[in-house]
């Protein structure tokens, strides 16, 4: 009987106890994987997700996409084409990949500039680095220690809301997103003003898909004229044969591979989940477009198992 | 074929989007006519760029381009609102024209680079992430600059230029001093360009700029011909036109004096080896007449003997 009951604490049957108690319009329910879950549970379930997974995040990465990851983030920072003295913010990076490739090939490119008589290149780099979970900003700076990196000014690891950005306006050169706008929750602020912009330009958009459109809207802010806007997200595969043999890896594979080497089968059945319930590429795009951004494309890699959505802030 | 500018910078572009969505169609004051020589109304100076929009030449089905692995969309905007809404896709052409124009003042000094874009990026007043948007960077501001001077040449040629007096030999050389000389500010950084153009990524790019140039010229000469002469008349003055310019990269005379003799020189061994490829098509029709005609004639007596053979005896 205990076990029974132990059982049913899940997230659940949270939902069937409080779906009486669902009576504001702002607590309606957002999607945690396939389960309906309140909003304010939703960042604690996220927070909870990504502790776990820390530590072992970078190994279980290398895992499940058999080392692809890194060209896959080699790739997002090709396209960005990072230049001395850029302003450049990395949300939810907080292990620092993006970052440290972005920081590697800028001063690649100044050792080799050097000649070059630039005086905006006397700007510093600045490189932020922003998760809203302390482990994963932890694990980066370990990294960063490791490669001698520690005292760099130009890496900075800042602990915040991807929704509640402290930056000021018009002050980025870049925006990089890794993986990482799946799990945007949205908070009060932002969601309303997704919320005033559809309803103002008469747009079409779930409400769900509003959190997305809030973090683009953010996005939009925070960068300067002329400045760029990445995001590298695993999407939606059309392509028929090898649609089905990636669905089975992901759902059968994946959580035991989580379970085995992270010892968290809930984490990557929620991030495989998760995927699945991700816009596709188009109404990505369409929604980066609509936010007001121009010039939006996708690339898909390996078949529409990842793509890099980019556009230009004007 | 090649005539109009609007159809250049259509078939050229910085952008190697498609269109997946157009916005619904409403008057855009900043549209140029194509298709006529109202084109000559856009600039004559390289500083400053209008945009061609080339809103025409895209696709106008609102389907996925379902191949292509990336693709564009645009921004869909209100659709009772049109009004107020900005011209997204016009402004942001304008934006990336605007930079290159301000990077090609940077050219002679850093070269044909993403130093020079970014430098001009930040005297547009834009952030320099913008250059990274352009696909094949160093080869979208080589292109730019080669489609502004074939502009050039065809606002030159609109605003009467005199060609009436001169035979087509010296028309030809005229046309290409003209063209030549757009370049000498770049002199020193051309053999960079000419190398980001020999890149086989970028190849088909230049080499269809090439050919619009040299067939412009011919136009402007005044050639119809629509036959096999058009094309060995543009490869004949494409190669004049390349050997020129790789001359002119090691010309040090005062004015480049030798390189314009070194053209004359090659504009009239073109138009001396038409006159005898000419002479070559006619003499070899009058040997085929010929031989064709003793072939008959061989067959017809053979035809002959043997009837008369047939007829005579019995095998």
């Amino acid at each position: 009987m205990a076990l029974r009951l132990l059982s049913r604490r899940t997230l659940g049957s949270r939902l069937l106890r409080n779906r009486s108690s669902l009576a504001s319009l702002h607590s309606h329910a957002t999607s945690f994987g396939f389960q309906q879950v309140k909003e304010e549970e939703k960042s604690k379930l996220v927070g909870n997700v990504f502790t776990n997974v820390a530590s072992s995040y970078d190994v279980m990465n290398d895992v499940m996409s058999a080392g692809l990851h890194r060209l896959w983030k080699e790739r997002l920072v090709g396209k960005l084409s990072p230049f001395a003295g850029m302003k450049h913010l990395d949300v939810a990076g907080g292990t620092g990949d993006v970052a440290f490739r972005i920081f590697d090939a800028v001063n690649s490119v100044k050792r080799r500039e050097l000649r070059k008589v630039d005086e905006a290149s006397l700007e510093e780099t600045q490189i932020y680095v922003c998760d809203i979970n302390p482990n994963m900003l932890n694990v980066g700076k370990q990294r960063a220690a490791d490669r001698g990196l520690r005292d760099n000014k130009s890496l900075v690891w800042v602990e915040g809301d991807a929704e509640a950005l402290s930056f000021d306006d018009n002050s980025m050169d870049g925006y990089t997103i890794a993986f990482g706008i799946r799990n945007v929750t949205h908070i009060e602020k932002a969601l309303a003003e997704a919320y005033r912009y559809k309803y103002s330009h008469q747009l079409d958009f779930s409400l769900s898909e509003c959190c997305i459109l809030s973090q683009c809207l953010i996005t939009l802010r925070v960068l300067k004229r002329g400045g760029r806007f990445l995001c590298l997200e695993l999407s939606h595969v059309d392509i028929p044969v090898f649609k089905d043999l990636y669905d089975l890896y992901s759902f059968q594979v994946i959580p035991n591979l989580g379970e085995l080497i992270a010892g968290d089968r809930d984490s990557y059945q929620y991030l495989v989940e998760s995927v699945r319930r991700f816009p596709p590429q188009e109404r990505f795009a369409t929604m980066i477009a609509d936010a007001g951004f121009e010039k939006v494309e996708y690339e898909n890699l390996v078949g529409g198992v990842v793509a890099i959505h980019s556009a230009i802030k004007l | 074929m090649y005539r109009t500018a609007a159809k250049r910078f259509l078939g050229v572009g910085f952008t190697t989007s498609r269109l997946l969505r157009l916005p619904k169609p409403r008057p855009n004051p900043t549209i140029i006519t194509p298709y006529s020589h109202a084109s000559a109304l856009c600039t004559s100076s390289i500083g400053h760029t209008e945009s061609p929009i080339g809103n025409q030449s895209v696709n106008p089905n609102q389907s996925d381009p379902t191949a292509a692995s990336s693709s564009t969309a645009r921004e869909e905007g209100p659709r009772r609102d049109e009004s107020s809404r900005k011209k997204p896709r016009a402004e942001f052409e304008e934006e990336q024209a605007r930079v290159l124009a301000a990077s090609l003042r940077h050219v002679p000094r850093l070269g044909w680079t993403e130093e020079a874009m970014i430098a001009g990026s930040r005297e547009v007043g834009v952030s320099p992430s913008i250059v990274g948007s352009f696909s094949r960077k160093e080869a979208a501001l080589v292109e730019y600059f080669m489609d502004e001077c074939l502009q050039l040449l065809i606002d030159r040629v609109d605003s009467g230029l005199d060609l009436q007096n001169l035979i087509p030999s010296e028309r030809v050389s005229k046309l290409v001093r003209i063209r030549l000389e757009m370049q000498i500010p770049y002199m020193s950084k051309w053999p960079q360009a000419l190398s980001i153009q020999a890149h086989p990524v970028n190849v088909p790019t230049s080499f269809k700029q090439r050919a619009m140039l040299v067939d412009e010229i011919w136009h402007t000469v005044g050639d119809g011909a629509s036959d096999l002469d058009w094309y060995v008349k543009r490869t004949v003055l494409g190669g004049v036109y390349s050997t020129t310019e790789i001359y002119m990269l090691t010309d040090d005379s005062p004015e480049y004096r030798d390189t314009w003799a070194f053209l004359d020189d090659r504009v009239k061994d073109a138009f001396d080896l038409k006159k005898s490829i000419q002479e070559a098509k006619y003499f070899a029709q009058d040997i085929g007449a010929g031989v064709g005609k003793s072939f008959q004639g061989l067959m017809n007596g053979v035809m002959q003997t043997m009837s008369r053979r047939g007829g005579s005896s019995a095998f």
